[in-house]
């Protein structure tokens, strides 16, 4: 992410030079008493209640817990698709009621990437072309396009398939090409909301080998939401929630590795 | 997103509900077939009138008609509906009242500017004959006013107005007809008009030559143009055994104006002729009251062709709202990898302008094949003695204009549905199954 890269303002000045050394990287997304609540008085519910956390560069996250926990929703706020009710989020060292739309919506694109249990393609539309999405909301020309595509359904070995309607292909497949949309933009987090949730083991641990190849090999930070625990396992910190609190967090030895 | 990549993705969106989407179509397509349809109904005529002026028409000539008498004939158009009872005037009677009299000319003649003022009498005939075969056809001669009146003569020449002979303009076919041959043929040629004695009811003949033959136009109505002389014999048939005073009544005028005065001068002189009493008219006031009538069943059209563009206005509005409601969670996915609101309102604007402009395209594709299949019949069929008049014309800017009014009507359509998509909450729109 560039803005953290040269952090301002608030940040801690041992942050602003990254040291590989010591594996301590600088804190990328963080929230303060971040509060989601739905409905009004009587029907008020609590979805996320006072969640603090910080995620630094490199990290893979799992939020984890059951379902209606919350877990989403604190993705969303994250992602700045949502806005909570109360509380602080933090991108790099701004804080983010205070960026312009126009600067959220190019952070999304160019920073962000998703992936989602539903993969949310354009059914009709090729492989290619849903790759090309972000690129295309970017304003990138039609030929740099192309190949930055065909580049990301090579890395999720799906370029056979680029000329494939999206709806012809099978689950694992889809979260595939989801991913390789996810990578195209070159973005330094990566957003999965129960990536495996609608496909089977077999499948479901190509997609997750692939989601820990980004982390390791692109530096890429993961935030996998999941209710998954052998998913959650994997990556290096879990966090765990509850009623729109955190329970506990957890931190794995080995990152990324299998099962 | 590029421009272009929106212009390109809202043309696909658009196929991905073909008949939807060609439905929409075919309505703005009814509307604007319409509009250009009757435009070009409009240019055609007026092009061709315009055409006519300038061959036929005559500048500086002017007619007069007894203000009295332009009333009776807007209130017979009006089926007298329009006002009461009027009371008896003493002092002049009915006849005397639509009749232009001697001291009336005497006043015309003294405006400022009229050069001459000619009476004119309605002369009638029944048949025109010549010796190369018996066969007689009708004609409907006219004393021709003044030599500034241009007639679009095809073969020999325009009659000699003032001359002693007898002469006549005949139109295109007489010459074949009456057995001439050709219209070189019958130029110099005798031929012979019956005329009724209005007391007696008997027909005789009076002779006349023909110096010239004419082009058809909408102009000529139809008339043969006469000189004085003829004109006279005709009238000396027509008044037979009848006192002269009947043979004098004036009630009708033609006058010849100095062109020099313009405009203004014009104005200056059919005002004072309306001091008088009287009316004057020109070819184009003529024309411009034929032109006035057009316009208001053109209009009818137009309004026509304005409520069928409403009616797919709100088919536009209909279609895109299907297609946001549809497209809810492509949009949500958009707005979550960074589309902005603007973009997508802008999206969804030009889908809007894209069907208002395949619509509107597609009319004047199908009023150009409709000219190229109506206007050759038109022109062979009831326009076949109005040659040069083609009857759809159509003008390449006013097309672009109306173009460009559609693809606006159809963006104004198109941003209640544009602004609903723009405003879709991105985890509403990805939640919603
Ligand atoms: N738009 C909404 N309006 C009301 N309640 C909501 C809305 N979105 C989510 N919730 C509620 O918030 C809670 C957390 O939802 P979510 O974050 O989706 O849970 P999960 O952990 O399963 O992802 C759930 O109880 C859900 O019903
Ligand atoms: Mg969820």
């Amino acid at each position: 992410m560039k803005k953290s890269k040269q952090p301002r303002g608030k940040a801690a000045p041992s942050q602003a030079v990254p040291s590989r050394t010591s594996g301590i990287q600088p804190v990328i997304i963080a929230t303060k008493n971040l509060t989601k609540i739905y409905g009004k008085k009587s029907a008020e519910f609590k979805a996320l209640n006072g969640i603090n956390l910080e995620i630094r560069r490199g990290e893979s996250v799992a939020i984890i817990g059951k379902s209606g926990s919350g877990k989403s929703t604190l993705m969303h706020c994250l992602a700045l698709l949502d806005a909570p009710t109360k509380g602080e989020i933090f991108i790099g060292s701004h804080l983010a009621t205070k960026l312009k739309k126009r600067r959220v919506n190019r952070l999304r694109n160019k920073n962000f990437g998703f992936v989602f249990q539903q993969f949310f393609m354009n059914a009709r539309d090729s492989v290619l072309s849903n790759v090309e999405l972000p690129l295309k909301i970017a304003g990138i020309r039609h030929r740099e396009r192309k190949r930055r595509a065909m580049e990301a359904l090579r890395i999720v070995e799906l370029e056979e398939k680029a000329k494939s309607r999206a709806n012809d292909l099978s689950g694992g497949q889809k979260q595939r090409v989801c991913i390789a949309r996810a990578i195209v933009n070159n973005p330094s987090v990566i957003f999965a909301d129960e990536p495996t949730g609608n496909l089977d083991s077999v499948t479901g641990a190509r997609v997750e080998d692939l989601l820990f190849q980004m982390n390791k090999e692109k530096g890429i930070t993961l935030i996998i939401v999941t209710h998954d625990e052998d998913l959650a396992a994997r990556c290096s910190r879990q966090i765990h929630i509850k009623d729109g609190k955190i329970l506990s967090e957890t931190a794995s030895t080995v990152k990324g590795g299998s099962k | 997103m590029k421009l272009w990549d929106i212009i390109k993705s809202a043309n696909s969106n658009l196929l991905r509900n073909k008949g939807r989407t060609f439905l929409t179509i075919l309505a703005i397509f009814i509307g604007s077939f319409t509009i250009i349809l009757t435009s070009g109904i409009r240019t055609g005529v007026n092009d061709y009138i315009d055409v006519q002026l300038n061959s036929v028409g005559g500048e500086g000539y002017i007619e007069i008609m007894p203000k009295a008498m332009t009333e009776i004939m807007s209130s017979q158009m009006s089926l007298g509906s329009s006002s009461g009872p009027q009371e008896y005037n003493p002092d002049k009677n009915s006849l005397e009242m639509t009749a232009i009299s001697d001291s009336d000319l005497k006043k015309l003649r003294n405006i400022d500017g009229i050069e001459s003022v000619k009476p004119s009498q309605q002369i009638s005939a029944e048949y025109i004959v010549s010796s190369k075969n018996k066969t007689k056809f009708v004609v409907t001669p006219q004393a021709l006013p003044s030599d500034r009146i241009n007639l679009d003569i095809a073969t020999g020449r325009l009659i000699d107005i003032n001359g002693d002979r007898p002469e006549i303009n005949i139109l295109p076919g007489y010459a074949e007809a009456l057995g001439f041959g050709s219209d070189e043929g019958a130029v110099g040629q005798t031929v012979r008009i019956g005329v009724v004695e209005t007391a007696t009811m008997k027909t005789r003949e009076v002779e006349a030559t023909v110096a010239g033959v004419m082009n058809k136009s909408i102009i000529n109505m139809g008339r043969s143009w006469v000189n004085v002389a003829l004109e006279g014999k005709i009238l000396d048939v027509m008044y037979t055994n009848l006192p002269d005073s009947y043979r004098d009544r004036v009630y009708f005028a033609t006058a010849e104006w100095d062109t020099s005065l313009g405009d203004e001068g014009l104005k200056r002189i059919k005002d004072d002729m309306e001091k008088l009493g009287y009316v004057g008219m020109t070819f184009e006031d003529q024309v411009g009251m034929f032109k006035t009538f057009l316009d208001a069943i053109i209009l009818v059209f137009t309004i026509f062709g304005g409520v069928a563009l409403l009616a797919a206005s709100i088919g536009i509005i209909n279609t895109l709202f299907m297609a946001v409601q549809e497209r809810t969670r492509e949009i949500g996915l958009s707005k979550a990898m960074g589309l902005g609101r603007g973009k997508i309102f802008l999206m969804f604007s030009v889908e809007a302008i894209a069907l208002g402009f395949w619509g509107s395209a597609l009319g004047i594709g199908m009023a150009y094949l409709a000219r190229a299949i109506v206007n050759p019949i038109a022109s062979d069929t009831f326009l076949k003695d109005l040659p040069g008049f083609n009857l759809l014309q159509f003008d390449l800017k006013w097309l672009a204009g109306l173009v460009l009014l559609v693809m606006m009507i159809a963006f104004l359509a198109g941003t209640l549905p544009a602004r609903r998509a723009a405003k879709k909450d991105p985890i509403e729109a990805l939640r919603y199954e």
